[in-house]
């Protein structure tokens, strides 16, 4: 599904070279669920940002669903981005003066559909969130659990093979962390490959494949013993 | 999606609700200021009767003194008697007439409407045609009025109520002067040439006054009328001229203005030469000492010449529009403010799919949204500004209206201003890395 290799990313200033990512190798399968964890400052974010095309790299090579994405231009990139992958945010990035129906349907705008086919995906994605009932509602009158059951249902809209999560819990209590977790893992129950990263390591445990990045570099942990054993205490904790 | 980018540009109005409106009133302050003194500069630079001002021509022939009296390159802005006699008679020319303001006493048979002096003019029967003058009564009088002088008036529509009420004033009577004239037409209030091209030469302003009747020319100079407006004399009367009325016929004086109606704009070169070939032969009997200087304008040179458009005016509007602009470089600020604000939707737009190209036209169309609604509160204000320029002089009360060409330009300059002043907001929103507003969100 992705395929980085001997990827780098460097942010350059008049001075400074930041080597925000180096020799990055990573090979993500079909209907994998990863947790990408690591330090802050490592290059988690910039990992996914390059794999959700929203950064370009520096060298390397970089294949989504097969196809090589260096060198495309911005509209082919804004149609893979439309057409394959779905994001999720830490803070849920709904837009606000929007309900959720017109939330929803904005990537389905870009993709040129019909307003009925439009309308059905919209209220399919809702209704598998379990917000049918609130779609003329607006982003302010929502939990922050909603607004981000409402997020996942715009990822989902669009029928992506790839959903990108960035600390999708971080802004959640507990409770709200632990019932969107569960809404992933129904996603990719249902086959979708989910890249998510996080600082829990109760989430990352949960995940079934954990890749750890230090100082740009991956660590692969699949099944790691050690990072489930220190998660299980977590997981116990109401 | 032109009509989706349209939904959210009037949806995001009431986004930043202080910071829109300040763009609205910035700009429709501009348009307001712009479009009043662009709405006076183009009536007064409006083509007085369109479809015909390319065959209108009015001849200036150079008679003063060989004398170096006069600097001006410009031969004399009127006729002599003898010259607007002799260019009415001669063949070239489909119609012509000439033109002498007057103001006879009116008598009017009505008792309780006592005498007053009528302003008008004295032309020739052709003048109605060569003007496309519309009569709801009756029409012009006979070219055998014209020719023995005949006791008829034609009467404007209000003139025609004050006299005779409500009834018909067709071959009623009326006193002018010394005699007693037939009504044989009514002329139409909605007559109102701007500017008066005909009578250009002294007189009232060219956007001010109406003629309220007109009589054959020929009954004003056998009545002796004396002509509201300038008698220029370059030199002295021989010794053995008459006096009075019949002096100035026969003397060099310029009093009359006259007009042509030729059947095709192509047709000036050869009325020109015929114009030069009539000064050179009036040269041989001791007329005419300069140098052929003769001059022939159509109803824009006309109006060219005589300056009808200020140079005041001219600068007005340039300032006007110098305003515009000052304060569309204000809305570029303030759409860069907006635009700014919400950089974090623009960077969610982008991850979601959306194209550059995608996010330009939708801020775009949103920047035409702002300016439509300028444009509209422009519009507003501009009427404003030409109700308070109405209330300042008779001059302005027929200058400052707007018509329907006007507004549509009010509107269409409102959007094409803030399209304009939204370009740079726009290309800025276009260059927004997404991962960095979704992160900082």
């Amino acid at each position: 599904m992705l395929v980085m290799k001997k990827l780098s990313k460097i942010y350059r200033t008049e001075n400074i070279e930041t080597h925000a990512l180096r020799g990055f190798d990573i090979h993500v399968r079909e209907g994998e669920f990863v947790a990408v964890t690591g330090p802050s400052g490592s290059g988690k974010t910039t990992f996914l940002n390059i794999a959700g095309l929203l950064e370009d790299f520096t060298s390397g090579e970089y294949h989504l669903d097969g196809q090589n994405v260096r060198g495309l231009g911005d509209v082919a990139r804004s149609r893979l981005r439309n057409e394959k992958i779905g994001f999720i945010f830490q803070s849920f990035n709904l837009i606000p003066d929007l309900n959720l129906y017109h939330n929803v349907d904005v990537p389905l705008r870009y993709r040129g559909m019909s307003r009925g086919e439009r309308r059905d995906r919209i209220e399919a994605a809702l209704s598998q969130v379990g917000l049918s009932s609130r779609m003329k509602h607006y982003p302010a009158e929502l939990s922050g659990g909603q607004q981000q059951r409402v997020a996942i249902a715009r990822a989902l809209a669009g029928g992506p093979r790839l959903l990108l999560a960035d600390e999708p819990t971080g802004n959640l209590d507990s409770q709200m962390a632990r019932s969107v977790l569960e809404l992933l893992e129904e996603i990719n129950g249902r086959g979708t490959t989910i890249l998510m990263v996080t600082h829990d390591p109760e989430l990352a445990a949960r995940a079934n494949r954990n890749v750890h990045i230090i100082d740009g570099q991956v660590s692969d942990l699949v099944h790691e013993p050690v990072l489930r054993a220190a998660a299980a205490p977590a997981t116990a904790t109401p | 999606m032109f009509t989706y980018y349209l939904a959210l540009g009037i949806r995001h109005l009431r986004r930043n609700p202080i910071l829109t409106a300040l763009i609205v009133v910035t700009l429709a302050v501009g348009v307001a200021a712009s479009m009043a003194t662009l709405t006076v500069l183009r009536a007064m630079s409006a083509d007085p009767i369109p479809g015909k001002s390319d065959r209108l021509f009015t001849p200036n022939l150079d008679n003063r003194p060989d004398d170096g009296s006069s600097q001006d390159p410009r031969p004399p802005d009127q006729l002599t008697y003898r010259d607007a006699i002799a260019l009415k008679n001669a063949k070239p020319g489909l119609r012509k007439s000439a033109v002498m303001r007057i103001s006879p006493v009116v008598a009017p048979s009505r008792a309780d409407v006592k005498p007053f002096f009528g302003d008008g003019i004295s032309v020739h029967a052709d003048f109605f045609k060569m003007m496309d003058v519309p009569f709801i009564e009756g029409g012009p009088w006979s070219e055998a009025d014209d020719a023995r002088g005949g006791h008829v008036v034609v009467l404007r529509e209000s003139m025609a109520e004050r006299l005779f009420g409500d009834a018909n004033p067709i071959g009623k009577t009326l006193r002018l002067d010394t005699y007693d004239a037939t009504v044989t037409g009514v002329v139409s209030d909605r007559w109102e040439p701007l500017p008066r091209f005909y009578r250009l030469v002294s007189g009232p302003p060219p956007f001010r006054g109406v003629e309220d009747l007109f009589i054959p020319w020929t009954t004003a100079i056998a009545n002796q009328m004396q002509p509201q407006g300038n008698v220029n004399c370059f030199s002295d009367p021989p010794p053995d001229a008459p006096p009075g009325y019949e002096g100035l016929k026969q003397s060099e004086c310029v009093w009359i203005q006259f007009w042509v109606e030729l059947a095709s704009p192509s047709d000036a070169p050869a009325y020109k030469d015929f114009l030069d070939g009539y000064v050179a032969e009036q040269r041989k009997l001791g007329r005419f000492p300069l140098p052929n200087n003769n001059r022939l304008y159509d109803v824009k040179g006309w109006l060219d010449v005589n300056k009808i458009v200020s140079k005041d005016t001219r600068l007005q509007t340039y300032l006007a529009f110098g305003f515009l602009l000052v304060c569309l470089v204000n809305c570029i600020g303030l759409l860069l403010a907006k635009f700014t604000a919400r950089s974090g939707e623009i960077g969610v737009r982008r991850a979601l799919g959306a194209p550059r190209r995608a996010v330009f036209k939708q801020y775009l169309v949103e920047s035409g949204v702002v300016g439509l609604v300028g444009g509209l509160a422009g519009l507003g204000l501009t009427f404003a500004s030409l109700w308070f320029l109405r209330k300042q002089s008779e001059e302005f009360a027929v200058l400052a209206k707007m018509d329907w060409v006007m507004l549509g330009i009010t509107l269409a300059v409102a959007v094409l201003s803030s399209l304009l002043a939204g370009l740079l907001p726009t290309w800025r929103a276009c260059q927004v890395q997404p991962a960095l507003q979704l992160k900082s969100q």
